[in-house]
């Protein structure tokens, strides 16, 4: 691939942008000055962010109510203006016609985008998994075939992995695919399948010979390949979604993609990506909707005063602020790793094998990003009352799409069961020491200083401790269950929210460590030590029920609680200082 | 043939901005490119479009973050761009005597200003640089088309509109409805970083004592009077009038 070198993105004082192993923030403290944080963008990112807004602005919210109503020509038209701008060619190679850009750049339109409603899911479905199965593993010839035409938007992808009777077990796929002298024969359905209603091209997953789960590229007009009805859904109704129906369909041999019997190789590498997307898109989302819920606070009055003056809306607010600027930070922490690990690499195999180090971060912040999506919605409609229940209202529609992210990408049951799973995949593989560190855990004592500015020390220790406690539960899981561990899922779910919560509070911190003195850097501190301690207090909740069920668990409770120790912090002081933040900015007070 | 545009950077329009010791804080306000100036820019890029062989130069007189202005120029479609980088608070005449000089070195025939600046409101750096020059100028354009040497203009007039035609070199001020400004692409916002951007220093353009100084600045703040007119609708909407006539004075 001729992609030239990216201009990583610099950190503080010259500092580059590192790369550090998958999982290792359990174990080891980022420099901060090697994080990527929003405040550190390049003019490239916060133009494209300009753009993408912009495109928001005066694409789509005009057309926000007919896009919604599900307007296949409108959609595609839309799709071709962003395609103009370049908003669809951002991963795409230079040799293609895209820009050869990194995730973070990815990441900047993926947030704007993500006010677009429904569209952002046409969106994101084309430029993430319908686009980048060719960017990683297309041919020369296939390569050249299709992603000038995906880059500028004249042909929309769809991407056809899961079936009927296989969703989160998409291996169990019942698809066939049978070699026929010079081409491939396709039987099977297709199921949720986005942008089908209007996709020239699928990625069709099956299985060749039975079991060897394989990829192939189908062009819209195939005989024998037809589409169900529009589901009726509950949100992103604006979204096309249908069945894919494959009846004899042949496609030429050379239509194969990847490797027979490698498919889960795409499969799994491309939804890696598509989790880390969804966690952008969520925060774009709740940013968004922050903006929108502080505003009418404070226009409604209620008892002669706004309604933002209450301790109760700001307490929502308050945590708003704090869960997506956690998000947020831990978002381009991830991307300005993700951009860092594959700088100088130019094969897409190598690409794709340094991003898939992130694994773990991909499954947790995709449960992560959707579940603040999931809160601020919520609570964006409580504070609007009865007007948020009507549909004249933004909030109920941002409600109603907002749901559908605990679900795609993988379940975040799904996600949760990854997180630890392939956090153990890499210790045992060696790529990750952890045993050590949990046996530590088990015995030691808690961490009674850090190297952290004073302003935020205290929070830096609890954050410290936590990790110690983290390791500790997945430590003794892991002991006690040894090969059953799997069976224990509400076990790895809790480990899987505390490993998750560890990454969270750590790059908010990173971020506030980093703002220091700087524009936003007091209200980051406020935000980075209200999440950690909120982190802290979810935390010793979940390793407390984790250690009642762990055999002789209930010994270590001691250990664990001193590690998870009360710090005293009013929460709901934080909160409401805040909301202050908030309130003060017009809405989110970073980013 | 050469046009200057001339780009100012002014806050968002949604920034909330604060007045602190006689003097507006634009701390932690985000700046943009001044949206008549983006008239300026199109205008220009549309006449190359449509077959002038023009050379666009985005020229601006600011402080250093003026650059992210010029930027989005460049990204736009300017050829390249000018800054001449200064702190310094500038009455418009004292701006356009430093301009005229760049305008001249650069033997432009075309220079489009912004009709008013979105930040403090002034309307003068177009007539004051036509002045300077001593070149023909159009107010507040709404029109442009160029044939042999000559532009031909339309602007509004109150309640009307005029046509005019004016020999080049000339100065264009912009208004809403000359065009449509595009927004950047991706692809070149990327192109924009390898195209020159020249940094100059306002004191090799001798620009003299000002002729006016900033002596202190203050915001107009907006409240509520929290009244409630209470009473049967007859009388409390005679008081609501009442009110809005003699208190209010808006009406």
């Amino acid at each position: 691939m001729s992609t030239p070198d990216r201009n990583p993105q610099s950190g503080a004082a010259g500092a580059r942008v590192a790369a550090p192993t998958g999982g290792a923030f359990l174990t080891e403290r980022q420099d901060a000055n090697t994080v990527l944080i929003p405040e550190a963008f390049d003019d490239d990112l916060k133009m494209f962010a300009q753009t993408a807004r912009t495109f928001v602005q005066r694409e789509i919210v005009p057309d926000f109510a007919k896009l919604e109503g599900l307007d296949y020509a409108l959609s595609r038209a839309k799709m071709a203006t962003a395609g103009g701008l370049g908003l669809l060619a951002v991963e795409v190679p230079e040799v293609y016609g895209g820009l050869g850009a990194g995730k973070a750049a990815a990441s900047v339109v993926t947030e704007a985008v993500a006010a677009s409603g429904s569209f952002n899911v046409t969106f994101n479905a084309h430029v993430g998994i319908g686009t980048l199965p060719l960017v990683y593993f297309g041919t020369e010839e296939q390569r050249a075939r299709y992603l000038p035409r995906l880059a500028t938007g004249e042909w929309v992808a769809a991407y056809c992995l899961t079936e009927p009777g296989s969703g989160s077990d998409s291996l169990a796929a019942k698809a066939r695919a049978d070699l026929d002298g010079d081409e491939w024969v396709l039987n099977g359905t297709k199921m949720w399948i986005s942008n089908a209603g209007f996709a020239d091209l699928f990625t069709v997953f099956a299985q060749v010979d039975g079991d060897k789960f394989s990829c192939f590229l189908v062009e819209k007009g195939a005989p024998g390949l037809s589409l169900g009805a529009e589901e009726h859904k509950m949100g992103i109704k604006g979204s096309s979604t249908r069945q894919v129906i494959l009846e004899n369909v042949r496609v030429p041999k050379g239509n194969l993609l990847g490797e027979i019997g490698k498919g889960h190789r795409i499969a799994f590498g491309i939804l890696n990506i598509g989790r880390f997307k969804l966690a952008v898109g969520a925060s774009g989302g709740a940013k968004q909707l922050i903006g929108l819920a502080q505003a009418y606070a404070k226009e409604r009055r209620q008892f002669k005063v706004p309604i933002a003056t209450f301790g109760l809306i700001q307490e929502k607010i308050g945590r708003m602020a704090a869960d997506t600027y956690a998000l947020e930070s831990a978002v381009y922490r991830l991307a300005g790793s993700m951009d860092a690990a594959t700088d100088g690499k130019h094969d897409p195999a190598a690409q794709l094998a340094a991003l898939n180090d992130y694994a773990v971060e991909y499954s947790f912040i995709k449960v992560f990003g959707s579940e603040i999506l999931d809160y601020v919605v919520d609570e964006a409609l409580q504070i609007y009352g009865g007007y948020g229940f009507s549909a004249d209202y933004p909030i109920e529609l941002a409600y109603r799409n907002s749901r559908i992210n605990r679900i795609f990408e993988g379940t975040n049951e799904i996600n949760r069961e990854l997180t630890v799973d392939q956090l153990l995949k890499r210790a045992m593989r060696g790529e990750l020491d952890l045993l050590g560190p949990a046996q530590a855990a088990m015995l030691g004592r808690p961490v009674e200083t850090v190297t952290a500015p004073a302003a935020q020390a205290d929070a830096e220790l609890a954050l410290a401790n936590l990790k110690l406690g983290t390791l500790m539960v997945a430590g003794m899981g892991a002991m006690a269950y040894m090969q059953g561990l799997e069976r224990e899922q509400e076990l790895l779910a809790r480990v899987a929210d505390m490993v998750g919560l560890c990454y969270m509070a750590e790059s908010a911190l990173l971020r506030s460590e980093r703002l220091q003195g700087a524009r936003g850097g007091e209200v980051a501190l406020l935000l980075a030590r209200l999440y950690a301690f909120a982190a802290v207090d979810r935390a010793r909740d979940l390793g407390t029920e984790a250690l009642r069920r762990i055999p002789r668990g209930k010994e270590a409770l001691p250990r664990f609680q001193a590690y998870l120790a009360e710090r005293g912090v009013d929460l709901v002081e934080l909160r409401r200082q805040a909301a202050e933040a908030v309130y003060a900015a017009d809405g989110y007070p970073l980013g | 043939m050469k046009a200057v545009t001339i780009i100012k950077q002014v806050p968002d329009a949604e920034a909330r901005v604060r007045a602190a010791g006689g003097r507006v804080d634009l701390g932690g306000v985000t700046f943009v490119i001044d949206g008549m100036d983006e008239y300026g820019v199109e205008e220009a890029i549309r006449l190359r479009e449509g077959g002038f062989e023009l050379e666009i130069v985005a020229l601006a007189l600011g402080p250093s973050r003026s650059e992210d202005a010029l930027r989005t120029a460049l990204a736009l479609g300017a050829d390249r761009a000018v800054h001449i980088e200064t702190d310094a608070w500038l009455d418009p005449l004292t701006q356009a005597r430093v301009i005229a000089k760049v305008v001249e070195a650069e033997g432009a025939q075309l220079v489009f200003v912004g009709g008013k600046q979105a930040d403090w409101d002034s309307a003068a750096l177009g007539p004051a640089l036509a002045e300077v020059l001593g070149w023909p100028h159009s107010d507040w354009t709404t029109a442009l088309s160029l044939s042999d040497g000559s532009a031909r203009v339309k602007h509004d007039t109150d309640g009307g509109q005029e046509e005019l035609t004016l020999p080049l070199p000339a100065v264009i001020t912009t208004q809403q409805g000359l065009n449509e400004p595009r927004y950047p692409t991706l692809p070149n916002i990327m192109k924009a970083k390898r195209k020159e951007l020249a940094k100059r220093d306002l004191a090799e353009f001798a620009p003299g004592a000002a002729l006016t100084e900033l002596v202190s600045e203050d915001i107009q703040t907006q409240g509520r009077r929290g009244v409630i007119v209470t009473g049967d609708a007859v009388s409390a909407a005679a008081e609501l009038v009442r009110l809005l006539r003699d208190e209010a004075k808006v009406i």
